[in-house]
């Protein structure tokens, strides 16, 4: 649990601990032009891809026969999803390795998570040739158990319509209890224990299915074989994508934190973000680690210090994932937020392009066929972001996903769209109480 | 770890490493039924093609004969509707001549492009489906029901060979199936075998052509490139087999280890995967540490909510 | 033979002439000395042909009278009993009328008829008349009694000109009218003559009729299309192709495809027996396209100049493609896009970052509270939803 005192600020530390559990942003508009703008490129993007249902995809997109998997697979899906591995990531740091101050900070990383994987999913919807055929994931006499892509396109789903849904179910389930009649109410008073009791079964679901099909992204690549750069291509690659996504979680959880808390005038917490820049710190060492023993294994070494074009991106990469790796070891770098935020940042960029230059930049089929999104293809895969930023923005706004301090509680929900009622009294703590969830 | 385990919990770790130690063992008892080996052999009925590209004069009778006995449309996309004129294999062509001409020492060859029918090929073991087979006799098909259009099967082919119909409101994955449906069914060889004037490509069995190849190398020494077989042992051996004077890189097949692809991508997860086990094991290790700390979470909870009279958050 | 003044030599130079200029494939050529073809021959009895005009241009007649080996004398006299034709007998009128009803009785059911011209169907037949009878009961009448009837010409074949849109007699080919009769089509415009000469001859030596394909055309001349064997052909596999009359193409002689030549439509052996023995002397040969009057759907039927698919597309002897090609298509929109944003996303992310700096230094407590200004962080090193 977070303590509850802050801690006073010791040898010029700007971080109290404030966070508590999950605040919804109650102040300042939610239409703002930025909102408006993310709006404008959903909308293009949906609408591109609504055309994409009445339009082969050659016309829409700058793929070929050689490189035949475009950025909505290799960047919206395989990279993206990445950086929505914080439930897996902190999830597995809160539950298994008991690092119990990292729960307030889940409803952050499980509403971003669900975002990166369902807009990546469904650009994924639009990226198959024949999706009417998908319905074969629910025969299991057709699955072909060797393939990673079977995997994927079975576990992807689950996770994130299944065990990621489940998660992110109280948010939706406290909204309706604190918005809702008194049936609404009652019913929830027996729900809710019942999640409870699922809960703890249900997310060893949530840990062990995309910690499969998290390195299963990396095992897709295994049979492009030759085609990919030696410095890349790796029988560690599963291993390599899942740390990866394990850095990115905790790199990009860091990273919206403090972006939303600066947007949103949210205090800080330094216990938590010290955990999970320790955290960072040591994903990002053990990745480095991985690669470097792998890259000697495989005898390697001199292709990925030849400093040539491959060998530089290589050697960027690296430096992207060694700079926070050694800078957040000080204490002084972890607890000054605009170094954690620029750590985290780098530690992003780092871990999301070891997973996109394999299957892009390092990815040379023998025929001398270039591949560049086209401008649709580009537009829809940023429509798709955008929708799921706004998502984001609206998730703030609605339940109490950011964290906050308790004492902030008041329990205004914002009125758009929802039944409010205005009588705060009724929601006194011990009303609270007796929910249970 | 010094809690006090229940029973149930003690039965869960067991489990859990049980399946990690079966894990281990299982693949070494299942080790003569694996799925993948690194150097599969040619089953007996194993057919095969012939190409020798130094008999083939470059006329492009099996060009047409293959369009013909697959039904495609020529690719009149550069001759203004006049030539089947493709520029590579694509969605409407299964099989090319390619003319490799080096313009400085007058050095040419012409290579003839199809599916290489791999012993063991990447596409099939990609294919999340299904949809393409290694049949009878050994050809690679292609089953419209069942393929996603995920064009998995085009980035794991190292030949490059699988066309994706980009252009197309039902897209079809265009290969070469030995035209398995057309003619093999039928007791006829394949289309473009049977259209060959020169017998630069020649059907048959794989361990016959594979001597025939070998009898021509032994027969003129210095003739052939490398003295060799491509396609004996590439990628851990394909049912389509080379003989070439000039480079093989140069007439464009790879160069690839001899070691089938399919192995190297599943010898790792195949074990993990065997039975599940190696997710189950690890749920159970996760959902023993998992519900240690959910008890000790659920006591704090309830500590933390009477103390500031606000609910946890799940 | 002697009898007619014929030697044996010159039946043997006959009997040359016919193996050189009749079509290759045809039974009674198939032999392979003059002395074999001349055993075939000396069994002929003359078979006797009437030959009938409709709706017609004389041109099939025009043209089998330019055959030079045999001379269509000695065809007519000697090999076969040519009883009446329209074009080429002395009488007139009641007498000529005689000779047909006198042969149609004498030789009924042994005679070959010949047909030249559509029959008009519209309004009873009523657009030509023989005698006052119209010329589908003539047609009946005569072609009841025949043996057999050899419907030369596109028009006797299936209507030819005459039943070009808007067709305002209803003509009709002479297999349309009887489609039970033994019947075979010699369709072109007009027909090469040593077709019909070959077909007559092979009846006259053995009674029997070449095999046909299912238009009741003679395989022997019409099985393989013109485009196969087209003089013209190298030119069109290496792509030199007339653009417009009279320009230098043209005059080089190139292939005529492109000026809607219908050559790869049609199915006759123009290309390799050209017409009156001259070399060159056929519609492409002299630098016009191919019409296709052959084949009942082409000629009259599509445009003139409308060029043609296709059917068996082979692939160009002379362009290969190369090993390896380079295809592809990077808009500088697209780089466009991106390059923006990459750098909305860095520049963003930059001014985040020193909005901390700038509460800390302002507050000391960051991010607590912070500036209220509209310019939000966006995204930052890659679009990704934050705020």
């Amino acid at each position: 649990m977070t303590s509850t005192q802050p801690t006073s600020d010791k040898r010029g530390t700007t971080l109290i601990n404030h966070w508590q559990s999950g605040v919804p942003v109650t102040h300042g508009p939610i239409l703002t032009p930025f909102v408006f703008f993310l709006l404008g490129v959903s909308a293009l993007g949906l609408g591109l891809a609504a055309l994409r249902f009445f339009s082969p995809l050659g016309p829409f997109s700058g793929m070929n026969d050689a490189y035949a998997w475009g950025i909505w697979k290799t960047f919206n899906v395989m990279t993206l999803t990445a950086l929505g591995s914080g439930p897996l990531a902190l999830g597995i740091a809160a539950w298994v390795f008991n690092r119990q101050n990292l729960h307030v900070v889940m409803r952050t990383a499980l509403v971003s998570g669900f975002l990166f994987y369902a807009t990546g999913l469904v650009a994924l919807g639009f990226d198959i040739g024949r999706p009417w055929n998908f319905y074969s994931a629910i025969l299991p006499w057709r699955w072909n158990s060797e393939s990673a892509m079977l995997e994927i396109s079975i576990c992807m789903p689950l996770y994130c319509f299944v065990f990621l849904s489940f998660e992110i179910l109280p948010l939706f389930l406290e909204r309706l209890y604190y918005t809702g009649n008194d049936k609404a109410r009652a019913f929830l008073r027996h729900f809710s224990p019942m999640i409870r009791k699922a809960y703890p079964f249900l997310i060893i679901g949530a840990y062990v299915i995309p910690l499969m099909h998290q390195s299963s992204l990396g095992g897709l690549l295994l049979l492009a074989g030759t085609k990919i750069n030696p410095i890349w291509q790796s029988p560690a690659m599963p291993l390599l994508y899942l740390i990866a996504a394990g850095l990115c979680g905790f790199a990009f959880t860091i990273f919206l934190l403090l972006i939303v808390c600066l947007r949103y005038g949210r205090a800080l917490d330094a216990d938590v973000l010290n955990e999970l820049a320790n955290l960072l710190s040591g994903v990002c060492v053990a990745f480095l680690a991985v690669r470097l023993v792998d890259l000697t294994m495989r005898g390697e070494l001199h292709t990925a210090f030849a400093l040539n074009g491959m060998s530089l991106i290589f050697l960027f990469e690296s430096a992207l994932i060694l700079t926070p790796a050694v800078a957040l070891r000080f204490r002084r770098v972890r607890e000054t937020p605009r170094s954690l935020l620029n750590m985290a940042a780098l530690a992003c960029v780092g871990g999301t392009a070891y997973r996109f230059i394999p299957t892009s930049i390092a990815y040379m089929p023998p025929h001398s066929t270039r591949y560049f999104p086209s401008a649709p293809e580009l537009f829809i895969a940023a429509g798709w972001i955008a929708v799921g930023m706004v998502g984001f923005i609206l998730a703030i706004n609605y339940f109490a996903v950011l964290p906050g301090e308790a004492s902030t509680w008041d329990h205004t929900f914002r009125p758009f769209g929802w039944p409010h009622k205005a009588a705060g009294a009724a929601y006194a703590p011990s009303v609270i109480l007796e929910r249970g969830a | 770890m010094s809690v006090a385990l229940s029973r149930r919990q003690a039965f869960k770790v067991m489990v859990g490493l049980g399946g990690t130690v079966a894990t281990g063992l299982l693949p070494k008892t299942a080790a003569a039924e694996e799925e993948h080996p690194a150097h599969p052999v040619a089953p007996a009925d194993a057919i095969a093609m012939l190409y020798d590209s130094t008999v083939c004069t470059g006329c492009k009778a099996c060009m047409p004969a293959c369009n013909e006995a697959n039904g495609l449309p020529a690719d009149t996309l550069l001759s203004g509707g006049i030539w089947d004129m493709p520029t590579g294999l694509n969605a409407q062509t299964k099989n090319i001549i390619e003319l490799y001409q080096d313009p400085k020492s007058d050095e040419f060859a012409f290579v003839k492009k199809q599916c290489m029918h791999c012993l063991d090929p990447a596409c099939v073991t990609g294919c999340p489906f299904g949809s393409l087979k290694k049949s009878d006799w050994g050809a690679v098909t292609w089953n419209s029901s069942l393929c996603i259009g995920c064009r998995y099967c085009e980035v794991a082919c190292p030949f490059e060979v699988p066309q994706f119909e980009w252009k197309s409101w039902n897209p079809q994955i265009v290969k070469c199936e030995f035209c398995y449906d057309q003619r093999l069914k039928k007791d006829l060889e394949p289309a473009c075998t049977a259209a060959c004037p020169t017998g630069a490509v020649i059907f048959g069995k794989r361990v016959d052509l594979l001597a025939k190849a070998k009898d021509r190398i032994a027969t003129a020494p210095g003739k052939y490139f490398e003295e060799r077989v491509y396609g004996e042992h590439e990628a851990g051996g394909t049912q389509v087999l080379y003989l070439s004077s000039v480079s093989f890189q140069k007439i464009g097949l790879p160069k690839l280890g001899t070691t089938s692809i399919g192995h190297y991508a599943t010898k790792v997860t195949s074990h993990i995967y065997k039975w599940l086990s190696g997710p189950i094991a690890v749920s159970g290790v996760l959902g023993f540490f998992i519900r240690r700390n959910w008890n000790r979470h659920e006591l704090e909870r309830l500590e933390h909510e009477k103390q500031s009279g606000f609910p946890d958050q799940l | 033979m002697l009898q007619c003044g014929i030697s044996r030599r010159s039946f043997l130079v006959f009997c040359t002439s016919l193996m050189v200029a009749a079509p290759y494939g045809l039974a009674i050529t198939d032999k392979k000395t003059p002395e074999e073809v001349a055993a075939g021959l000396d069994k002929v009895l003359r078979p006797p042909i009437i030959w009938l005009h409709f709706q017609d241009c004389t041109g099939c007649t025009e043209s089998m009278l330019q055959t030079s080996a045999p001379g269509f004398a000695d065809l007519i006299l000697n090999v076969i009993s040519l009883e009446y034709h329209e074009t080429l007998m002395a009488g007139s009128g009641l007498q000529a009328r005689q000779a047909l009803d006198e042969a149609v009785k004498r030789y009924a059911g042994k005679f070959i008829l010949v047909v030249e011209g559509s029959i008009p169907t519209k309004d009873h037949g009523i657009y030509m008349k023989i005698a006052g009878r119209p010329a589908m009961d003539v047609l009946a009448d005569v072609g009841g009694k025949a043996a057999a009837i050899i419907a030369i010409g596109s028009c006797a074949s299936w209507g030819g000109i005459p039943s070009a849109d808007p067709d305002p007699t209803g003509a009709v080919g002479v297999a349309d009218l009887m489609p039970d009769k033994s019947i075979i089509n010699i369709p072109g415009c007009p027909p090469n003559p040593y077709t019909m000469l070959g077909v007559v001859l092979q009846y006259a030596a053995d009674g029997t009729f070449p095999e046909t394909d299912e238009q009741r055309r003679p395989k022997f001349a019409f099985d393989r299309d013109i485009h196969e064997h087209c003089p013209k052909r190298a030119h069109f596999d290496a792509g030199n192709f007339v653009k417009q009359y009279g320009d230098e193409g043209h005059r080089e002689g190139w292939c005529l495809y492109e000026m809607g030549c219908k050559g790869p439509d049609t199915h006759a052996g123009c290309s390799t027996r050209h017409f009156n023995e001259i070399p060159d002397v056929w519609p492409i040969g002299i630098g016009a396209p191919c019409i296709g009057c052959t084949e009942k759907a082409v000629a009259f039927k599509v445009p003139m100049f409308q060029v043609v698919q296709l059917h068996t597309i082979a692939a160009p002897p002379t362009a290969f493609a190369p090993i390896s090609t380079t295809y592809s298509t990077i808009s500088p929109l697209a780089t466009g896009l991106v390059g923006i944003a990459v750098g909305a996303a860095a520049g963003a992310g930059y001014i985040a970052s020193r909005k901390f700096s700038r509460a800390e230094d302002d507050e000391s407590v960051p991010g607590s509270v912070v500036p209220d200004n509209k310019s939000k962080p966006e995204s930052s090193d890659s679009d990704r939803p934050q705020l």
